[in-house]
């Protein structure tokens, strides 16, 4: 087991490297799932509304009021810069300002251009208010028509307006499960991101020193078998990428606050056979020595190209089809595609999780025959001696 | 000597071929991956279009079907109506097709599958129903007299009360960002030609540091001929990249796409003198400066936004001064500024801050390289 030890060897030198990384993807992985929940726009029934009363009537404060009722208030600085990023960080959804004189020409019955909205483009927040708005000064208007008395027509549009239509839900959506919930779901859901960079930056680091020319032509002429040394080389691998694994599923646990129960297995081992994966890319990447700070670009483009196309970093719900049908191809959409059953996001069922499963395994398969063919063809004797020929002309 | 200097400097980095083509190809790559995930994203989630509703008539509604096509009809139709009966329009539902199903039955009720503000306006339409109606009985019982008045006045076409004031000609599209960030994060790869200078005047990394040392040339000059060889690599790769976004992709930049240029190129600087700080500063191997670099920039990129889009609003509440030093931030918000205000004030000041932020890197850089004196190797 010479290569086995050789390869650890390699990892003791790199360790703090190492560990540096794991460290800062850790902490971003962990502040990611916390923030995340925040993100899906899917759930928002409630807006943010951030109003401006320039009026500052009886009238005014109650048309405040009964948007409260139904939409979340922001405070927001009422200068135009501070308007344009909260609409654009989505810190509010809507900013309303009641103009002045608002009170006089709703009494007066002349409801035009009564409210402005600072809008950045037509989205769905702007026309809904839009609709808000002009349903509930027709409504006092109507009421005022048939000569109530200001107060009273409010009050009175007030009640109308909070007559609610029955929705039925054709399925309950919310998901998640009592063992995991969708909450939770969030930080295996950025694993794979987090599993690409880890794994990447240990296992290439130490293969690529590997595979280095002078050290592979004297492995080469070792009494190694060739069979042997891969195997060995798959089976350190597989050993790194274990502890990093373990390494992740104990911050779970942490995050979890309780030990992993029920269903929440199910995502574990969803976890191991994503790393299996990533380990298998890893060693076929690393096959073609790539230099290290080559590696790093190699990594990172793997790494969110895989989160973006799959879904890791945005909602799947809200990719193209087009896109989510080339993402089929890729190993990490089974993985989001297993987490979001167990999590109850889609329908369960546990012959689902385990063709996802499989079809995972399918690609560390495939890649590992891939990366044998490469190092056959690479490292085999026709290719160094053209290899050696090479360098010596060259010098 | 500085002109020979920064001759080879080129040279050598020309020659490093695998480098520039990975920081050429990266943005590309990362580029077409963004492009193809983010395209449509924004048209189809927050841009307004028309909501499709299935309806199903378990009694025949002429009024309610007189409203649904005058809708139709209008300029922007709020909702697109099938009618259709029960079974299929759950069928389009489950599949999508449609947001909802309103079904008239003597009363209106609505059927959904998700919780969300598409739904939420099919509620609030059915909703207006009920108010109406309401607002109808209300009259006939406390001003008969005027109710046909009332009604009619309701049913008509109104003007607007609320005057949209549009805030920006640019790219209200929040998914831009992503490709902001993508800029941001090539900038800040720049670091790592930035760290390649330390190397070769390091004499105790490289042979060629080694032979750099001990030649009569000042380091001033040989370290600044190599930090100009370096800009000059870095805003190569950095123009290519914004000319690849900007015309092979076709992302909207706004409408003042010769000054994404110069932020880019500055923005690039900045990522060079970086990592020749860091370089500098951390007297370690290169697989040790590359690993610091590497966790310091996709930190930053991260809080930035580069792997989730809301991330610099939830700094900019929780930390708000932090944004203003992230390099990475502040790149990317000085694209932002170009696209979004009309003024330059904002923009004006992010370079500034690119500029000082450069400038300070590269004196600390200075700093910490002068005077080096290696006894024995």
């Amino acid at each position: 087991m010479q290569v086995f030890k050789a390869m650890f060897k390699i990892t003791k030198k790199r360790l703090p490297s190492a560990l540096a990384y794991i460290i800062v993807f850790i902490v971003i992985s962990v502040i990611a799932s916390s923030n995340a929940s925040k993100d899906s726009k899917f759930e928002m029934t409630k807006l943010k509304i951030c109003i401006f009363d320039e009026d500052d009537t009886s009238e005014s404060r109650e048309l405040s009021e009964l948007i409260a009722q139904n939409h979340d208030i922001v405070e927001i600085e009422n200068d135009r810069d501070v308007i344009i990023d909260s609409l654009y960080y989505k810190r509010a959804d809507y900013a309303l300002v009641i103009n002045e004189g608002y009170a006089e020409k709703l009494r007066a019955g002349d409801t035009a251009d009564i409210f402005a909205s600072y809008c950045l483009d037509e989205s769905f927040s702007t026309v809904y208010m839009g609709q808000f708005l002009d349903e509930y000064t027709n409504s006092v208007k109507a009421y005022l028509s048939m000569g109530m008395p200001i107060d009273e027509a409010l009050s009175c549009t007030e009640e109308a307006l909070s007559q609610e239509t029955d929705v039925s839900m054709l399925r309950n959506d919310k998901g998640g499960d009592a063992h995991y919930s969708v909450d939770f779901a969030a930080y295996f859901q950025y694993m794979p991101y987090i599993l690409i960079s880890a794994v990447f930056i240990i296992v290439c680091q130490v293969l690529v020193t590997m595979n280095r020319r002078d050290i592979r032509f004297r492995t080469n002429c070792s009494c190694i078998s060739s069979s042997k040394y891969t195997f060995q080389l798959f089976l350190g691998s597989g050993f790194f990428v274990l502890a990093v694994w373990l390494l992740f599923m104990a911050v779970g646990v942490m995050l979890n606050k309780e030990m992993y129960t029920g269903r929440a297995w199910y995502a574990v081992f969803n976890s191991l056979i994503f790393s299996a994966v990533v380990a298998a890319i890893a060693v076929f990447v690393s096959s073609f020595e790539p230099a290290d700070n080559i590696l790093n670009l190699i990594t990172q483009v793997l790494g969110l190209g895989l989160s973006f196309l799959c879904g890791v970093f945005i909602p799947r719900e809200i990719l193209s089809d087009k896109v989510l049908s080339v993402a089929r191809f890729l190993p990490a959409y089974w993985y989001i595609n297993a987490n979001e059953m167990i999590a109850d996001v889609i329908p369960f069922s546990s012959e689902g999780v385990i063709q996802c499963y499989l079809i995972q395994l399918g690609f560390a398969a495939a890649l590992i025959l891939l990366t044998l063919l490469v190092r056959k063809v690479r490292y085999s004797g026709a290719a160094i001696s053209t290899n050696v020929r090479k360098t010596a002309v060259s010098h | 000597m500085f002109l020979h200097l920064l001759k080879y400097e080129l040279k050598v980095g020309l020659r490093n071929k695998d480098l520039i083509i990975w920081l050429i190809l990266f943005p590309i790559v990362l580029g077409i991956f963004f492009k193809v995930a983010f395209g449509s994203i924004y048209e189809k989630t927050e841009k307004f279009s028309s909501i499709p509703v299935a309806v199903v008539e378990e009694k025949e509604n002429e009024a309610f079907r007189q409203v649904l096509e005058s809708i139709e009809n209008s300029d922007e139709p709020f909702l697109t109506a099938n009618f259709v009966d029960k079974e299929e329009a759950e069928k389009l539902l489950s599949d999508g097709d449609v947001e909802g199903i309103i079904t008239t039955d003597g009363e209106l009720s609505l059927t959904v599958k998700e919780k969300g503000l598409r739904e939420t306006m099919l509620k609030s339409f059915a909703e207006q129903y009920k108010i109406r109606e309401r607002i109808a009985m209300d009259a006939i019982n406390t001003a008969p007299e005027k109710a046909q008045e009332v009604i009619s006045s309701l049913t008509s076409e109104t003007v607007s009360s609320c005057r949209k004031i549009p805030l920006t000609q640019g790219n209200p599209d929040v998914y831009i960002q992503y490709f902001y960030n993508l800029i941001a994060m090539v900038a800040m790869f720049g670091c790592m030609t930035g760290m390649h200078i330390t190397m070769q005047n390091q004499a105790d990394l490289s042979a060629l540091g080694a032979r750099n040392n001990c030649s009569p040339v000042p380091k001033s000059k040989s370290v600044l001929a190599c930090l100009v060889g370096s800009f000059v690599l870095q805003t190569i790769c950095m123009v290519l990249c914004v000319t690849f976004l900007a015309f092979v992709l076709k992302t909207d930049f706004g409408d003042r796409l010769w000054l994404v240029y110069p932020t880019a190129v500055l923005g690039g600087i900045m990522g060079v003198t970086f990592g020749f700080m860091v370089g500098s500063l951390a007297c370690v191997g290169e697989k040790a400066k590359v690993a610091i670099l590497m966790t310091v920039t996709m930190s930053l990129c991260f809080c930035s936004g580069l792997m989730m889009g809301n991330m610099k609003a939830v700094i900019a509440e929780k930390i708000p001064w932090f944004n203003n030093i992230n390099p990475a931030a502040v790149i990317s918000d000085s694209f932002y500024c170009l696209n979004i205000y009309e003024d330059y004030d904002r923009f004006i000041t992010k370079l500034i801050t690119m500029a000082v932020t450069a400038a300070v890197f590269a004196a600390l850089g200075f700093l910490a390289s002068r005077r080096k004196k290696y006894a024995s190797i």
